[in-house]
């Protein structure tokens, strides 16, 4: 078994249920139960209205691209081999924007409001990664 | 503050995301999108800032000439930011003394006077930010500052803009109204911020050209420029510019985060 060299996500009480929610293929989101708002990265209290009661929701998986940028520089030894990648910001239907990555076409054809899917990256026996894909 | 910047975020590094030049880049892509602005309006930025630090001994660019080949030549670093859309990474310092106007008419130096001071913090991360093309803090904390100092933008004779990315000067100067979304390329043309200018921002070459001081590099050189210390790049006839009575000054923090401009007016 070969050892990951990338980071790994800091994974807290709040995010937990995230995460989990990856491995089994489930994009997880906390939705206010007072005003609605679905909201990432997770947090004890909604940002909109201060209300802590919340349900955990499974998004659909479907976005947009609200922004994104193209590395042609490793910061970090595990993404050399990647070179060039693609970051960015995607606006899931359900509302949250949350970093990603954008595979299976070109970095030249990546733009803003592309419409895109999730794909799963299981990196680990303990970690998927939520990346997107056009649609 | 390399650990600081690199840590910021807490799940972005496992997709390959970090520092401040990709979040940076992240906006400037976002406003690329809306308003049309990118690499034809930042090299404007990046030449002519570089034309100022050929005026300025104590530049790190001093002997180093920037054409708009250069430019555009240059590498990607985080694509839509090639080299020279970045700051200088710097040793160094720089200090300005505040004091009252009574006490500083006695002193040695002509001295000049804050105006003006407004303050802007429409903070939100770059992952949940629905604005991220803008209107950043400058907006209200330009205008703030110009109702402060009892002047219009158009008394404004220079700027000194915090110039962590080419970028960032692009959409400051956007929010302080001096062009509006999508002039920007056509604003920049023709030399408007260079020596000879009607507009000179960044005249000691600024963060990209000449030091990185953080909010110093820009409000050092307003008070420089006011009190007429500034050689070879001394707005004025000399520089084929207008001599300077009111300068806006501005400080960025965060991604785009928190403003804060400063007018200084000749005493």
């Amino acid at each position: 078994m070969t050892t990951y060299t990338k980071p790994i996500p800091k994974i807290n009480a709040d995010s937990r249920p995230f995460w989990e929610g990856c491995k089994a293929h489930e994009l997880r989101f906390q939705k206010c139960n007072k005003c609605g708002h679905v909201r990432w990265p997770p947090a004890i209290i909604c940002p909109e209205c201060h209300e802590e009661d919340t349900v955990w929701i499974t998004a659909a998986g479907h976005g947009r691209v609200y922004t994104y940028i193209v590395y042609h520089i490793a910061y970090h030894p595990g993404f050399k081999g990647d070179l060039p990648y693609v970051v960015a910001i995607v606006e899931l239907a359900e509302g949250p924007h949350m970093f990603t990555n954008i595979i299976g076409c070109n970095t030249d054809e990546v733009y803003c409001d592309m419409a895109v899917e999730v794909v799963w990256d299981d990196v680990t026996a303990e970690l998927t990664l939520p990346k997107f894909k056009p649609v | 503050m390399m650990t600081m910047l690199m840590t910021l975020g807490q799940d972005e590094e496992a997709f390959g995301h970090f520092g401040a030049t990709g979040s940076y880049a992240l906006a400037a892509r976002r406003a690329m999108h809306e308003f049309n602005t990118g690499p034809e309006t930042w090299k404007h930025i990046a030449v002519g800032q570089r034309k100022w630090a050929n005026l300025n001994p104590l530049a790190m660019t001093y002997k180093r000439t920037m054409s708009d080949d250069d430019y555009m030549n240059a590498r990607w670093l985080v694509e839509p930011f090639r080299l020279f859309d970045n700051c200088l990474v710097s040793d160094g310092g720089r200090a300005y003394i505040v004091t009252t106007a009574e006490r500083a008419r006695d002193l040695k130096q002509h001295p000049v006077l804050i105006a003006g001071l407004g303050q802007h913090n429409p903070a939100d991360f770059p992952q949940s930010a629905t604005f991220l093309a803008g209107p950043t803090g400058a907006k209200v904390a330009g205008e703030a500052a110009l109702r402060m100092a009892d002047i219009t933008r158009d008394d404004i004779d220079a700027c000194q803009i915090y110039d962590c990315f080419t970028y960032t000067v692009d959409i400051t100067l956007q929010d302080y109204g001096f062009f509006k979304p999508g002039e920007n390329a056509d604003w920049f043309q023709g030399g408007t911020i260079e020596p000879g200018g009607r507009m000179p921002v960044n005249t000691s070459g600024g963060q990209l050209s000449e030091a990185y001081f953080m909010g110093l590099t820009p409000i050092t050189e307003g008070v420089m420029q006011l009190m007429g210390r500034c050689g070879e790049r001394q707005l004025g006839p000399q520089t084929g510019t207008k001599e300077p009575e009111n300068i806006l000054c501005s400080d960025n923090g965060g991604i785009l985060q928190c403003n804060t401009t400063i007018i200084l007016r000749r005493a």
